[in-house]
């Protein structure tokens, strides 16, 4: 059986796993917007490495970005980790369900 | 870390309901395997007591074999059933992390039945995933609030 299928949590889970992604993915969320420039700044990496950890975040829907003449500033977007909670939310559907199998039972067993 | 942070880190399912059935019919569901492989799934090797340890089978992920491995907490019949929910493996993420819960069962008597409640708690958010290790505080506030505006949009 499947007990929970496999959520869209899954793509936001491994965007973050990778933990060079996830030192700038919390920089932007600590800030209100921030430039690829500055985030590079004092990251240990290159701005083209920046530049692929952002686009994969913006891909996961974590973060968008906003062009304002030569610069393009980033933000978080923290609805993008609601497929996070989601996950605690499917396993309180599979308690409901259980519960709901439970009544089929008793009215079963026990009418 | 605030206390805020922290009680957004652990959180809790629960789920109750009311039945018309008597105290003793519930608990049989409860603890009789072939009943609980009916509603629930199989237990192997499950009886009620304390310090019984068992396992459920469902679907593997990655390096975890899908066996959920259970340990009876707290016994008392027709009332009370308390047992650990141990799952996944730490090389997952999303479906099969790894899980480190306790599921309890409370039955209540109410005017028009009881009041069976599960309680699934020990879920840590987002700290319970191997992904999230070191996540500063100021991430987990995001969650938080996340957490907060999904959570209203459900049913209750």
């Amino acid at each position: 059986m499947s007990m929970l299928e496999a959520a869209p949590i899954n793509a936001v889970m491994r965007t973050l796993a990778d933990p060079t992604r996830r030192a700038v993915f919390e920089r932007i969320v600590l800030s209100d917007e921030i430039t690829v420039a500055e985030l590079t700044r004092g990251s240990g990496v290159t701005q083209g490495a920046v530049s692929q950890h952002l686009k994969s975040l913006k891909q996961a829907g974590l973060v968008a970005e906003r062009p304002e003449g030569r610069k393009v500033y980033y933000r978080a977007e923290p609805q993008g980790l609601a497929p996070l909670v989601d996950w605690m939310g499917d396993y309180a559907v599979f308690w409901r369900d259980r519960l709901a199998n439970l009544r089929t039972l008793l009215q079963e067993i026990d009418p | 870390m605030s206390d805020a942070a922290t009680v957004a880190d652990i959180r809790d399912i629960v789920v109750d309901d009311v039945f018309p059935n008597a105290p003793e019919v519930i608990w049989k569901t409860l603890t009789t395997p072939e009943l609980m492989g009916r509603w629930l799934m199989t237990p192997t090797g499950f009886e009620p007591v304390k310090g019984n340890r068992f396992t459920y089978q469902t679907t593997p992920a990655g390096q975890w074999d899908g066996v959920i491995h259970c340990e009876v907490l707290e016994v008392i019949p027709n009332q009370r059933l308390a047992y650990t929910w141990y799952a996944g493996h730490e090389t997952n993420v999303g479906y099969g992390s790894r899980l480190e819960t306790v599921v309890t069962w409370t039955i209540t008597k109410v005017d028009d039945g009881v009041r069976v409640r599960l309680v699934h708690s020990g879920f840590r958010t987002p700290k319970n995933d191997h992904a999230f290790k070191g996540m500063s505080e100021g991430w987990v506030k995001v969650v938080q609030t996340v957490g907060e505006g999904t959570e209203s949009e459900r049913p209750r």
